[in-house]
């Protein structure tokens, strides 16, 4: 179990390492290629006077001529950049001169509380329908669940949400409001934006809504590998033991279907990022998806790569995670 | 768990102690395969006795398993059907009891060892928490008990080791380890009939031997009724007491496992005795029977082993079906020469 703990945190490592070098040779790319990103600071237009010119590149780590260099890696400035992220300086907007360090501090836990419920909205529910669905294969109830599910995954999620904010969110909070107050959860929880004040309570319906990204998906993988493990010779064995239907699939089938299930949701999350940046944009929710669309539009180089930076540490985490709980799971990973 | 059972001394209502442990009477069971009735098991009857063993013996798809599962209430329905006959238990029918009787029945009174250990137990349990959970379950004995319990059990066939053994997984046992824990979960809640569906098909020769050993000396210590499925008479011959040949989801011979080797009163039985691998017939070239076992989808008219028969009369053999008579006492045979067999006159 330590060895192979060890070994995937090792691997996760190197994979986060090859990621940031090729995040910085692209951006090193494109300063070399397009110009440089400085000249911005002074709006673009006009050329600042030199001396001005290389105190602004000092200050965003443009003062090497590596970046006069096309095809140079830049690896002084790599290294600079990694110990500077290393010791939480992740230095500043061009746009307003605000420090992305603590921009992180607000923009990660959003993001994080949307992902949160994002994911329990997508296990839970597909865990309970596909469950259903499997031990109610071929009836009424199994082609309801494969005909719903599919119904609410193939509408766009931003569909979703912009009906909601636009046809349901204000009179629900107008209704709750009038009998719980504005200040109570049934209050915020509807609001058709975000809420500094209740972070959790108005980051729930977005979450929810995310959380249907592949629904239909994971809820046929459920219904799928429960289906393969009832036919099994050990759910027989099960029965010859005189246990019931309820001790049957909660002990001898559901944890057997998570190793399919776990990996479902790792995929899926790369789907969600992608909601997260329409859904952060349509609910005003101050998160990384927003700070990256933003940073791109207005060509923030430094802004790109942190953004960057912390998915592709997101992603690896999650992979790591998804190896972990394999292990949890599979004592033939675990001692393998 | 809510569907811990709590039983009234562990005995079966209505049991009457002086009826026969385990009697199968006209069995059938049907598979509905695309809309069509296929028969697997087509009135199969046999006995076993307290304290007996019970070898059923048969080629591959003669309906052993089926009717083994169709005994525990384990048939895979849809797509089996159980259409009729009786399963008594010291005279209580099974088939007509509620699902919460038949729970308690199965472990309790009867339990099972599968041919496959490796795909029979749960992978990710280790094996403790898998014995333990029947005490758990049918018992509500606490976790540490039903670990102590799963020790002795583990102690009791003859792994070593067995407190250390324990927390170990499925995949961390050889095969014949691996069906030993088969064999000590089956035995756990103390059943009066254990069923052994070819427990040592999947393993090689000299622990097939040391597996046939222990049932057998459980099955005498415990004094209980065992039933042995097999395709190879041979493994049998050992710890056998009475033999039932099933073909084509019939029994076509009972007898008791020296009857059955002198003097076998099918046809079949005895071009299953030649192929039998035997110190004299070493370096001659086996018999096989000749033909393959028939489809159940369509079988053959009259006696259903008439096409691959050495003693058939065709005429009457491919339109009459045979009755399941006495030859002798305590021996049936399911053939219209079953007389002459048994005399070795055909
Ligand atoms: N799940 C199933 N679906 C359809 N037919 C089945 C199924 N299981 C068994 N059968 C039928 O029952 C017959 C007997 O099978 P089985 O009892 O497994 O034979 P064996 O004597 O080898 O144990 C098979 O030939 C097959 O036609
Ligand atoms: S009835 Fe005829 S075909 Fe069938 S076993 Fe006897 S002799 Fe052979
Ligand atoms: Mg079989």
């Amino acid at each position: 179990m330590g060895r192979y703990v060890i070994r995937r945190i090792l691997q996760g490592l190197l994979t986060l390492f090859i990621v940031l070098f090729l995040l910085h040779y692209l951006m090193a790319l494109s300063v070399q290629i397009r110009g440089n990103p400085a000249i911005l600071f002074f709006g673009g237009e006009r050329t600042p006077p030199p001396a001005m010119l290389a105190q602004v590149e000092r200050l965003y780590g443009l003062d090497n001529n590596c970046y006069e260099r096309t095809g140079d890696p830049c690896l002084v400035p790599f290294v600079e950049r990694l110990q500077n992220y290393a010791s939480g300086d992740f230095g500043t907007t061009l746009n307003g001169n605000r420090n992305v360090g603590e921009l992180l501090g607000i923009y990660i836990p959003n993001t994080l509380r949307l992902f949160i419920f994002a994911t329990l909205t997508l296990v839970v529910v597909a865990m309970v329908l596909g469950t259903w669905a499997a031990r109610h294969r071929g009836r009424f109830i199994d082609h309801s669940v494969r005909g719903t599910t599919i119904l609410i995954d193939s509408v766009p999620v931003f569909l979703i949400l912009l009906a909601y904010v636009y046809m349901a969110a204000v009179p629900l909070t107008r209704w709750a409001r009038d009998i719980w107050g504005t200040e109570s959860f049934m209050g915020q929880v509807f609001r058709p934006n975000y809420n500094p004040d209740y972070p959790w309570t108005t980051i729930l319906v977005p979450g929810i809504i995310v959380g249907t990204v592949g629904l239909a998906t994971l809820t046929r993988l459920v219904r799928a590998s429960q289906l393969e493990n009832l036919g099994s010779d050990f759910v027989r064995t099960a029965r010859a033991k005189g246990l019931g239907k309820m001790r049957i699939t909660i002990v001898h089938v559901v944890r057997n279907s998570m190793i399919p299930i776990v990996t479902g949701v790792g995929y899926l999350f790369a789907f969600m990022l992608s909601g997260a940046v329409l859904t952060e944009g349509i609910m005003g929710i101050p998160g990384m998806g927003r700070m990256i669309f933003q940073a791109v539009q207005r060509q923030e180089t430094n802004l790109v790569v942190v953004g960057l930076t912390v998915s592709a540490v997101v992603v690896v985490l999650v992979s790591l995670i998804v190896d972990l709980l394999y292990a949890a799971l599979d004592p033939r990973i675990r001692y393998e | 768990m809510a569907d811990t059972i709590r039983v009234a001394g562990d005995t079966l209502p209505g049991a009457d102690m002086n009826a026969s442990l385990l009697e199968v009477d006209g069995l059938r069971v049907d598979f509905t395969v695309r809309r069509k009735r296929i028969p697997a098991v087509r009135g199969a009857s046999f006995t076993l006795d307290q304290g007996t063993t019970l070898a059923i013996v048969g080629e591959s798809g003669s309906g052993k398993s089926v009717t083994s599962q169709a005994i525990m209430g384990i048939l895979d329905s849809p797509p089996g059907h159980i259409t009729g006959g009786e399963v008594r238990l010291r005279g209580v029918d099974l088939l007509q009891q509620d699902e919460e009787t038949k729970r308690t029945v199965r472990a309790n009174h009867i339990a099972m060892v599968f041919q496959d250990a490796l795909s029979a137990l749960n992978p990710l349990w280790s094996v403790g928490f898998q014995i333990g959970e029947l005490y758990r379950v049918h018992r509500g004995t606490s976790r540490k008990d039903a670990k102590q319990k799963a020790i002795e059990l583990l102690d009791l066939v003859g792994i070593p080791d067995a407190k250390n053994r324990i927390g170990h997984y499925p995949h961390q046992f050889s095969g014949g380890m691996r069906q030993r824990v088969m064999i000590a979960m089956a035995l756990a809640l103390d059943p009066e009939v254990l069923i052994a569906d070819e427990p040592t098909t999947a393993l090689d020769v000299t622990v097939q031997a040391q597996i046939m050993r222990l049932l057998k000396k459980i099955q005498q210590e415990r004094n209980m009724g065992l039933i042995l499925i097999t395709h190879d008479l041979g493994v049998v011959a050992d710890v056998a007491d009475d033999v039932a040949v099933m073909y084509a989801g019939e029994i076509v011979e009972q007898a008791s496992i020296h009857d059955t080797f002198a003097r076998p009163a099918h046809p079949y039985t005895k071009a299953l005795l030649r192929a039998i691998p035997r110190v004299d017939t070493v370096g001659r070239e086996l018999e096989v029977i000749r033909g393959l076992p028939p489809n159940p989808a369509s079988l053959p008219s009259g006696c259903p082993f008439h096409p691959r028969c050495w003693a058939v009369e065709p005429k009457k053999c491919s339109s009459e079906v045979p009755p399941f008579e006495p030859v002798a006492d305590d021996h049936r045979s399911r053939c219209h020469f079953a007389k002459e067999v048994y005399r070795d006159e055909r």
